[in-house]
């Protein structure tokens, strides 16, 4: 069953929150065995789990897992429906097995091939390797394309004694792999000639013989190889360069030492992954092949820098090379981009040797970043940095001055690293470059190194932090390897190429005494790689252990993440914790040595803590070694200066929690705080790691960051927030001053004077910004000013052009062509005074717009028609304006003479016209006389049809001519339809009449006796008999009644109101009448039955006017009016009156009879007419 | 710059009347101003009495035209039409010949119009008639001489000349020099 168990990753989906490991775990142990379960809950904005999930490493059988997902999926469990799937393994894992695997495959290919070589004699020389490899243990065979192996030849020059390698990997584009197809081919048995083999060892490889090819090639490369071969990978390098050295001149040699510190970063790779594969092995290999290809490099490299980069570029088989290149290309253009770029071109070019080394240094380094992300070049960098330390000491030794200026370029360089890297980074590469700057005077050896390296740490802090686990890993498990090959080159060429300037650094440490010569050659190149890493303390500990060296690459490595990690101060510790850790896995000797030294170096610590924050870490250096101090102090200045420059470009703001810039001085109290802290840290940390291990590095780094955190917090707010830099840095470098070399001062001093000219060329631009912005401000002033200005200046022109009026308008054209003019000014000017004179003349322009179109008064008259034209003329300039002064005074003569000249000129044209037209009437024969006539017609009709011009003011009489005749005619009309409709105005004057004569009514009513009454009553009759004919109802009963209404009320009995008319007169003195009208009427107002009342008032006055006294009155009667209880009555009178009833019946079907009779007379008479 | 002297403008009447008969006492007498016929360098021109006034501050010899030319005068005093006149004349033409399409391309390069060109043509349209000619778009092209009265027209051969070609449109660009 075991057997037959997989592991397998399942994702269990459509969990509830509440689930836990064990849920899960009890739930899928009846399966398989469950190794890990992962719990994962997405969450929204609002942090609700949404979706909770799991992945379930488990080892099951196949068919348990068939049966589990059958089981369980799409079941219901706790509250979720489960969905179960395979899910891909965990990247983690994948990645650990692809290496294993890589591993494995390397090994595989590496020991089968040699032994396939060896045992076999080369029968398979075609290896599944990557072009240019070289076949190990074979010198100068190479895996070419199509996986075929082919000797590296040397072709000697026989007039020049180059010796030119041909590698076939790179010249081999043009071959082609031939498929094998033996169907047609002859058997070589049967061929009829046989190469002549031979037995020289180049025939048997041709035939694919490598069995006895060692040793010649080795040899014809060179006797430096031999050597290399037998010591170590440094070895081989060395001699190189000895040998190569004498003959070169100065420049030269630089060269050739650049090329060489090249060749290392690009043999670096191959360790690597040689030392992935197998530990013992690989080094043999990768020392050989480095070797092969530093020579082979160098031999093709030639003079320059470009050729070594194209060659490097063209080297195919070294992806991490190509990457060099790349960067190299790419950190060129940033180095003259930055800042002070004409000054760092100008040195790069002027210090050829010194900048193509710093170039090239740095280069490397980036290329050791670019390999950092591995960590698996940290050793190669090492390399590196040793060998151009060793160029660098040779020429840093003469040239003191250029290195400086170098390492200005260098730390411009930083800077632009600095921002693509991280702060901390960035601080550790500057303050490495400024202490290589300090050292500088002692070791100008180590400043370009430390360059190197400090960008590389910064490359691969920043790449570190990425994946700083697995890359602990890596260095863990690579820096034996590594350590090993970096510690022989190391120490080899320390030995070799120990120099003076080197000691001197280490003299200057107190421990230098235990240190060896070996130490302080290894100390150079150690000393880069640890400024690399910004942390200068590991450095002195390992050169105080040489054995360390190796460790020191490792803890190089590990330090760069834990740099990442922590600031800088935690740097110093992980470096402790590193040294510990090497002397964990080395002797126990190496153990105690480090540990003394930490416990010195933390001893320091403490004791200048006290001092000053920046003593602090220069005591600190002190007791580890003479050079980490002025290191420390360089970095510190450096990273400072560095820093500020980089908190303008970026944005430290987020991490600036403690900081702001004025709070450098508690940035200096936490300084020596964190610096304490960190040597305790160290020191504990030193246990910790002698306890524990490799491993542990990382977790101590992690521990540190808990005890640490605090320090951590304030260290990185220093480091990257650089709020000490700006105050703090020049304490410390005033400090620096006072404790490292006067050297360090000078380039603290030469930084700060940097700093200092930058920081007035960006004052002065901000001044000039100002300036300009005070300028600009001021022209709109002006410009304001001119304009609030120029309204008032307006008023007074028209003021004064108001006294004539032919100056009123030269002012209003000069207004007009003004604005123009101004607009134009003022365009200059500002926009808000164009608003007001835009304004001002758009209200001159609304006011010209409506007189436009009149005949302004002094255009009016032969002579203003005169001015206008010559206005017009002359168009708006105001130059040419033509002011009535160009008129003569004696218009009048002139209008005179230009009338009778115009009239001369008309007779004339009519002259002509006539002449011409007779002349036509001759031509078309037509009747003279009608032509004639017709002309003169026409000549009359042209004179009488006026084209109207409203121009003119002559027309101005047709105009109103026009005008008023269509007035009066509609007047005319007007009255016309007026009198027409008079009739119902005349009914208005009768109505108005009749109510007078009711409020008289009333009021004799009142006040006098029925005489009284009666007399108003006929007189009432008398005056509506002839005022009113036509309606007498109206006088009556219509009294409130409005004329026109009436008249319309009635005109559908205009018959019988005529009749009633009549019989107005006729009855008057009957009552009866009175009553009945408004009956016929059916009028139902209630003024009707007031004309009523006031009707029967009349017929009863006796009573009426006694009870009217009494009562209290309305308007027309009163309450409990008698009058409308008598009214009654009048309707209805009783028996007696019933006769009278009848009788009027009667009387008025007899009237009525009689009107109709004479209503039809009428008619009848009216129609024969 | 003068008026025409009365045997000028008989003659010229009496060529103008050729295309526009009546017609021509509107250009004399026009109800929208007073317009005028002037005399300079042989060309007689055809202006309102404004642009008159105006060039008559400009001396003779600077003068190089005015208004609308007409035509000109030949040593021999004959009166002969541009085809400047054309937009004056071509409203009042009394007498009018289309031609088609594919004669318009000869017309304009100062060809006669032959029977196989003539579209249409005014009715009673007399010999030696002058006419106007316009495209069948009614577009005026120039002037010409009937060379055969309708009647006439009707008879002859497609080849045979139907109007003789006096002035057209093209000579704005064949002879743009002496069109002034």
């Amino acid at each position: 069953m075991k057997v037959n168990r997989e592991m397998k990753r399942l994702y269990v989906g459509g969990l509830s929150q509440n689930i836990s490991e064990a849920d899960l775990q009890n739930q899928f142990s009846r399966f398989g065995e469950v190794l890990d379960v992962e719990i994962i809950t997405r969450k929204d904005d609002q942090g609700n789990p949404q979706k909770v999930f799991a992945y379930i490493n488990i080892s099951v059988a196949e068919a348990d897992l068939k049966k589990c997902m059958s089981v369980l999926n799409k079941t219901k469990w706790k509250g979720g429906t489960l969905q179960i799937q395979l899910a891909k393994e965990n990247f983690l894992h994948r990645l650990a097995q692809e290496r294993e695997e890589a591993k494995a495959k390397k090994e595989k290919s590496t020991t089968g091939n040699t032994n396939l070589l060896e045992k076999i004699g080369g029968v398979d020389f075609h290896m599944k390797a990557v072009p240019g490899t070289e076949v190990p243990g074979h010198k100068n065979w190479v895996v070419s394309k199509f996986g075929r192996v082919l000797p590296i030849l040397h072709l000697k020059n026989q007039h020049k004694r180059n010796v030119i390698k041909y590698d076939p990997s790179k010249y081999c584009h043009n071959l082609k792999k031939i498929g094998e197809d033996f169907t047609n081919t002859i058997p070589i048995s049967s061929l009829t000639w046989e190469l002549e083999g031979g037995n020289d060892p180049m025939s048997k490889k041709r035939r694919g013989e490598f069995s006895d090819f060692h040793g010649p090639p080795k040899k014809v490369i060179k006797v430096q190889k031999d050597e290399s071969s037998i010591g170590s990978l440094a070895m081989s390098t060395r001699p190189r360069r000895v040998i190569e050295r004498p003959p070169l001149t100065q420049q030269q040699a630089a060269e050739k030492r650049t090329c060489d510190s090249i060749t290392p970063s690009k043999s670096s790779p191959v360790p690597v992954s040689e030392t992935q594969k197998l530990k013992n092995l690989p080094f043999k290999t990768s020392s050989l092949e480095t070797a092969k290809k530093r020579n082979s490099i160098s031999d093709d490299d030639i003079d320059s820098e470009d050729e070594l980069r194209m060659m490097i570029a063209k080297e195919e088989n070294l992806q991490r090379t190509t990457q060099p290149s790349i960067n190299e290309s790419e950190n060129d253009p940033f180095e003259v981009v930055r800042d002070d770029f004409k000054s760092g071109i100008h040195k790069l070019h002027s210090l050829i040797g010194l900048g193509i080394k710093n170039n090239v240094s740095c280069h490397d380094s980036d290329d050791d970043i670019m390999r950092n992300d591995t960590e698996y070049d940290s050793g190669d960098t090492d390399e590196i940095i040793a060998m151009k330390k060793n160029v660098a000491k040779v020429k840093n030794s003469t040239e003191f001055s250029q290195m400086e200026k170098s390492t200005k370029k260098i730390s411009l360089k930083n800077r632009e690293n600095c921002e693509l890297s991280d702060h901390c980074i960035k601080l550790q590469r500057k303050s490495n470059v400024e202490s290589a700057l300090g050292h500088g005077l002692k070791s100008l050896n180590c400043k370009s190194p430390s360059n190197s390296s400090s960008s590389e740490d910064a490359d691969s802090a920043s790449e570190l932090a990425d994946s700083e686990g697995d890359e602990d890993y890596n260095a863990m498990m690579k820096n034996c390897l590594r350590v090993n090959l970096t510690l022989a080159d190391l120490e080899q060429l320390a030995g070799s190429d120990l120099k003076v300037p080197n000691g001197d650094t280490e003299s200057d440490g107190p421990e230098t005494t235990t240190q060896c010569k070996f130490d302080r050659g290894s100390k150079s190149p150690k000393a880069p790689t640890c400024l690399r890493r910004g942390r200068q303390c590991i450095h002195p500990e390992e050169i105080v252990a040489s054995l360390f060296e190796g460790e020191e690459n490792t803890c190089g490595k590990q330090k760069p993440k834990e740099n990442n990690l922590k600031p800088k101060f935690q740097a110093f510790k992980g470096v402790g914790c590193l040294y510990e850790k090497e002397s964990m896995k080395k002797s126990l000797k190496d153990n105690v040595a480090s540990s003394n030294i930490n416990k010195d170096q933390n001893s320091m610590k403490h004791e200048d803590l006290s001092i000053i924050p920046m003593e602090d870490g220069s005591p600190y250096v002190n007791g580890s070694s003479g050079e980490l101090t002025p290191c420390q102090h360089a970095k510190k200045a450096n990273g400072p200066n560095y820093i500020q420059p980089q908190k303008r470009q970026t944005t430290f703001e987020s991490q600036d929690r403690k900081a702001v810039s004025p709070s450098s001085s508690e940035n200096r109290s936490t300084n020596p705080i964190s610096r304490p802290l960190e040597g305790k840290k160290s020191l504990s940390l030193s246990a910790k790691t002698h306890n524990i291990g490799f491993d542990k590095d990382s977790c101590h780094s992690t521990t540190k960051t808990e005890a640490s955190e605090e320090e951590r917090s304030d260290s990185s707010s220093l480091t990257s927030l650089k709020k000490s830099p700006k105050v703090s840095s020049k304490d410390t470098r005033e400090i620096k001053t006072d404790f490292s070399l006067s050297v360090s001062n000078s380039s603290d001093l030469s930084a700060k004077g940097k700093h200092a000219e930058d920081n007035k060329k960006r004052l002065a631009a901000l001044e000039a910004r100002q300036k300009a912005k005070e300028a600009q401000k001021q022209l709109v002033h002006n410009a304001l000013a001119k304009l609030d200005g120029h309204p008032e200046d307006k008023p007074t022109h028209i003021i004064f052009g108001s006294d004539s009026e032919c100056e009123t308008e030269e002012t209003s054209t000069q207004e007009q062509s003004h604005p123009g003019e101004e607009r134009v000014k003022e365009s200059v000017g500002k926009t808000s005074g164009k608003l007001f004179d835009s304004s001002d003349d758009e209200e001159s322009d609304s006011e010209d717009d409506s007189n436009r179109f009149k005949i302004k008064p002094q255009f009016e008259g032969r002579a203003g028609q005169k001015l206008m034209d010559l206005q017009s003329h002359f168009g708006t300039d105001d130059r040419f304006r033509m002011d009535s002064r160009f008129l003569e005074s004696d218009s009048e003569e002139e209008q005179e003479e230009v009338n009778e000249k115009k009239t001369a000129e008309e007779e004339e044209l009519a002259e002509e016209k006539k002449k011409a037209l007779n002349v036509v009437q001759s031509v078309l024969q037509i009747n003279l006389s009608n032509s004639t006539n017709k002309g003169s017609a026409a000549a009359k009709k042209f004179k009488d049809i006026i084209h109207y011009d409203p121009t003119k003011q002559d027309h101005a009489t047709y105009e109103r001519k026009r005008d008023d005749k269509p007035k009066e005619s509609k007047a005319k009309r007007k009255k016309k339809r007026e009198e027409a409709e008079k009739l119902p105005e005349v009914s208005k004057e009768m109505y108005y009449n009749i109510a007078m004569d009711l409020k008289e009514i009333f009021q004799t009513t009142k006040y006098t006796s029925e005489k009284e009454e009666d007399t108003p009553w006929n007189e009432d009759c008398g005056k509506e008999k002839p005022e009113e004919i036509q309606d007498p109802a109206a006088l009556t009963s219509g009294a409130e009644q409005p004329s026109g209404f009436t008249f319309s009320f009635f005109d559908s009995d205009s018959k019988d109101i005529k009749e009633e008319t009549y019989r107005v007169e006729t009855v008057k003195p009957g009552k009866i009448v009175w009553q009945e009208d408004p009956r016929f009427q059916d009028s139902s107002s209630e003024e009707e039955d007031v004309t009523e009342e006031t009707d029967h008032r009349k017929s009863s006055p006796g009573e009426a006017p006694l009870l009217e006294k009494e009562t209290t009155r309305f308007f027309f009667f009163s309450k409990n009016d008698e009058r409308l209880q008598v009214g009654s009555d009048l309707f209805w009178r009783g028996v007696g009156s019933n006769i009278s009833r009848n009788s009027w019946e009667a009387r008025t079907t007899n009237l009525r009879m009689d009107c109709r009779k004479k209503h039809k007379d009428a008619k009848r008479k009216m129609k024969p007419k | 710059m003068r008026p025409l002297t009365e045997e000028e403008t008989r003659v010229m009447f009496e060529k103008i009347a050729k295309y526009i008969g009546e017609n021509l006492q509107l250009l004399v007498d026009r109800p929208d101003g007073t317009y005028c016929f002037r005399l300079h360098n042989d060309r007689v021109y055809y202006m309102s009495e404004k642009i008159m006034k105006l060039a008559a501050n400009i001396s003779g010899d600077k003068l190089v035209s005015l208004g609308t030319c007409f035509g000109k005068f030949t040593k021999t005093h004959k009166f002969r039409l541009h085809v400047t006149a054309l937009d004056y004349l071509a409203p009042y033409a009394k007498y009018k010949v289309w031609i088609k399409p594919g004669a318009e391309q000869s017309f304009l390069y100062g060809n006669h119009v032959l029977k196989s060109g003539l579209g249409r043509i005014t009715e009673n349209t007399s010999q030696y008639q002058g006419v106007v000619v316009y495209s069948m778009a009614d577009i005026p092209l120039g002037f010409g001489v009937a060379a055969k009265s309708t009647q006439d027209c009707r008879k002859v051969d497609p080849m045979a000349i139907v109007v003789f070609h006096q002035a057209d449109v093209g000579e704005y660009v064949r002879h743009e020099e002496t069109l002034t």
